[in-house]
């Protein structure tokens, strides 16, 4: 499960989803394409940029990465659009990083990718 | 045994703090977009970026004479996360990092001060003092701050563990954060924190968090490591410093700690 804020919301503002097909698509001479799925849905990715962390968050978010190795493991992710639970997502990168300006004043950036089931 | 130094004011960096953990994941896909994946633990990396200001000749010495003394990125040394739990598994003293004496007892799933159940109670059912202690390697030398929340049905005590310091503080049935802070006169290369309870006493414990600075900050959870990391380097082989006045300097310089070196 992907650890939430203390208000409970797992985003803030600007929050970025984005929807990815895969499309094959062979030309032929006369330009003519014929074009096939290559993938038997569409897939979810979130961008989820986080600002005004304090500490605890920011360890949560640390020990969520930790623990699932970066992309390595899985969690069920809540699209906060709509409410559907994606029960097979990873980490996007295998790398975790943020920033501390001050007390209170923490910054990072995670995007999740929804699993091919 | 080289150690990053403290400031003068016993913090071990300054705002701002970057820090970066890396993994390293090898993932077979498939061309329907499965996928299968392979962990590579001993891969991991993590580095911070320190920036100095306004330091004095005493802290810019010690830096430099850290930076000497390892050469560059050539020598490990311990670095203290500042902005970590020095402390591993800081919400499962169950794990063999813990060091209970006998018969103490201790139950989890305890509700605890922030609306979870991950506290402990932790009983002394013995006429004897018992500890619950976690040892890291890391100078005793230094400034510690040792933070924990605790209450008690009883009106009792608690005593606060850090090296060779004992503080008892008193507790009651609402949760109270206690602290223990200060440097000790100790050169020994590890540090024990913890608790020790009186004869008899049963208190409840949550977010035990030793920090290396002179104050508590907000409660880190962790895991399987603490904020100990006594193979970290510098990752380039040059220091620069510079004078913005008379015993005023700044610098900024990356550490990283990779556990296959």
């Amino acid at each position: 499960m992907f650890p939430t804020l203390k208000t409970g919301a797992a985003m803030q503002y600007p929050a970025k989803r984005t929807l990815q097909f895969n499309t094959d698509t062979i030309r032929f001479l006369d330009g003519t394409e014929q074009r096939f799925r290559e993938n038997p849905s569409v897939l979810h990715r979130w961008t989820i940029q986080l600002d005004l962390l304090d500490e605890s968050e920011l360890a949560t978010l640390d020990q969520f990465f930790v623990s699932d190795q970066g992309r390595f493991g899985s969690f069920s992710f809540t699209d906060p659009w709509d409410g559907t639970v994606y029960p097979n997502c990873s980490l996007a990168a295998d790398t975790f990083g943020f920033q501390l300006k001050a007390e209170m004043r923490g910054k990072t950036t995670l995007t999740v990718c929804q699993n091919r089931t | 045994m080289y150690y990053f130094p403290q400031l003068s004011s016993g913090a071990t960096g300054q705002f701002p703090i970057t820090r970066q953990r890396s993994a390293r994941t090898v993932i077979n896909q498939s061309c329907q977009g499965y996928q299968v994946k392979l962990a590579d633990p001993a891969a991991a990396v993590t580095a911070w970026h320190l920036s100095f200001e306004e330091i004095d000749d005493q802290e810019l010495a010690a830096l430099e004479a850290l930076f000497q003394s390892v050469e560059g990125r050539l020598t490990p040394f311990t670095f203290l996360d500042p902005v970590d739990n020095l402390l591993a598994w800081s919400e499962q003293q169950e794990q063999a990092v813990w060091q209970a004496d006998p018969l103490l007892t201790l139950a989890g799933g305890v509700p605890d001060p922030m609306g979870g159940t991950a506290a402990y109670q932790v009983g002394n059912p013995t006429a004897a003092t018992l500890m619950l202690q976690q040892a890291i390697d890391a100078p005793a030398s230094l400034d510690y701050c040792l933070s924990l929340y605790a209450c008690s049905d009883q009106s009792t005590q608690v005593w606060l563990v850090r090296g060779s310091a004992t503080a008892a503080q008193a507790i009651g049935p609402q949760w109270t954060r206690l602290t223990s802070a200060g440097q000790l006169p100790d050169s020994a290369g590890s540090i024990s924190f913890g608790i020790a309870l009186d004869p008899g006493a049963t208190v409840n414990v949550f977010g035990i968090q030793a920090e290396a600075q002179t104050t508590a900050s907000i409660y880190k959870q962790t895991s399987e490591t603490g904020g100990v990391y006594p193979n970290a380097r510098f990752r380039d082989d040059t220091l620069t410093i510079t004078t913005v006045g008379p015993s005023r300097y700044s610098c900024e310089l990356d550490i990283v700690n990779v556990e296959y070196l």
